[in-house]
């Protein structure tokens, strides 16, 4: 049974016939969290890297930013009996138009803001597959914490 | 490198647009024209006619009361608009399906090419454009072109893809030297085809903006930017990525800051789920 998780949403689950797919996230940034011994997983598909853009936004929809979506989605896995020091954690998007510099590279930023946010809270990325003009699809499977990334016109690989 | 003369004949497999889409977009360029002008040319066609009653009443505009005659749904929306759901409701024949060249599923190029069309008219109102269903228009169908070079593309990804990996080209640049013709220069050529204006054809074909515009260089750029800000959300992206070229200098003739990409993308957001079940009507 696939669970998609839209933009700007997340989804957790201990069902292990579950798998959790988000589709096509151009700048746009995947975070998918996996801990084997709960067999929890969850996924989180956010837009922009701060909630100070529109405060009354992230209060309806935390799942838009990195810094309001990042802490719920392990809130929520936690919830499900989900342990920190267990999570696997990997991080797809964050694609780039080529020549976008600086602040207007919204992928590189939502990047450097989920890397922050996990340096520093101790959380140790295991898998990475951001950057450069592709676009990604990510993919979990609950069972197992298989998962597996997309890149549009290049096919799927399992990491 | 593939024929071109056959490639451009590809524009006759197209389903043509509708006469309304042509009349409505004439009507919206006349300063002189009324609403009983538009409702009547509209009123004709009562496949476009039920498609703008279902879509007016979507929870897209949430309006309040409900709206069952093309006068009441011009009252209610106003000309631009009404003119802008026509040409949506005309246009939907040729873009629904799937392109597998650019790894798009059916409805893919849809979804892109509405919330291009949104996002641009969003942009054009607040740079307080005079032509917004020249820019409404223009970004609904500046992929058209894709419909036709789809198979090409397919035919020749691997090269195409070889010139964006290695060599910094952009996917438009790479398919004009693989296959010969650009999606937007051949998309430039089917709006002249549907005679459409040539402000249209020439926003269509410069949509990437390859070279400084001679005639329409605001419009375009507004339609440039609307389209950069959905590959930016991953609205319509397909094996071409995110592969074309920013341009700053644009953006900052537009005066648009990277707060307003931001707010622009998270308003857009907001509305997604709602502009989606608008077009599946």
């Amino acid at each position: 049974m696939s669970l998609i998780v839209g933009v700007s949403d997340m989804k957790v689950s201990d069902d292990t016939e579950a798998t959790l797919v988000t589709y096509s996230l151009g700048s746009c940034i995947g975070v998918a969290i996996y801990d084997a011994v709960a067999r929890v997983g969850g996924l989180l598909h956010y837009m922009l890297p701060e909630s100070s853009l529109d405060p009354e936004k992230a209060k309806k929809n935390p799942f838009m930013f990195a810094d309001t979506g990042i802490p719920a989605l392990f809130k929520a896995a936690y919830k499900l009996g989900a342990k920190k020091q267990r999570m696997k954690v990997i991080v797809a998007g964050g694609a780039e138009i080529l020549d976008q510099k600086g602040v207007f590279n919204i992928g590189k930023r939502n990047d450097a803001a989920i890397r922050k946010m996990l340096h520093r809270n101790n959380v140790i990325i295991d898998y990475n597959d951001v950057g450069g003009v592709v676009n990604r699809t990510i993919k979990l499977a609950v069972n197992n914490g298989d998962t597996w990334i997309k890149v549009s016109g290049k096919g799927e690989k399992k990491i | 490198m593939s024929d071109i003369k056959s490639i451009i004949k590809g524009i006759d497999k197209l389903k043509p647009i509708p006469q309304v889409a042509s009349k409505v977009m004439s009507i919206a360029r006349d300063p002189e024209s009324s609403m009983s002008d538009l409702s009547k040319v509209i009123v004709f066609d009562t496949a476009v006619t039920a498609n703008l009653l279902k879509v007016a009443n979507s929870a897209y505009f949430g309006l309040h009361d409900k709206v069952d005659s093309v006068h009441q749904a011009i009252v209610h929306l106003g000309m631009d608009q009404v003119v802008d759901l026509v040409v949506i409701s005309a246009s939907s024949e040729n873009l629904k399906s799937a392109q597998e060249g650019y790894d798009l599923n059916a409805g893919d190029l849809w979804k892109y090419s509405v919330s291009s069309a949104l996002i641009a008219r969003e942009l054009a109102e607040k740079k307080e454009a005079n032509e917004i269903n020249l820019i409404f228009t223009a970004a609904l169908l500046k992929d058209i072109g894709k419909v036709i070079l789809n198979q090409y593309v397919k035919d020749s990804f691997d090269k195409i893809n070889a010139l964006v990996t290695e060599q910094n080209f952009t996917f438009r640049e790479a398919e004009k030297k693989v296959i010969g013709i650009d999606h937007a220069e051949l998309g430039g050529m089917v709006a002249e085809n549907w005679d459409f204006s040539p402000q249209m054809v020439e926003i269509i074909r410069n949509h990437h903006l390859p070279q400084k515009s001679s005639i329409s260089e605001f419009e375009s750029s507004i339609v440039y930017i609307a389209d950069t800000i959905c590959m930016m959300m991953g609205i319509g992206v397909g094996s071409d990525g995110l592969a074309y070229r920013f341009h700053q200098e644009v953006v900052e003739r537009l005066s648009l800051s990277d707060r307003d990409f931001q707010k622009v993308i998270s308003g857009f957001c907001e509305k997604l789920e709602q502009v989606y079940s608008m077009i599946r009507i």
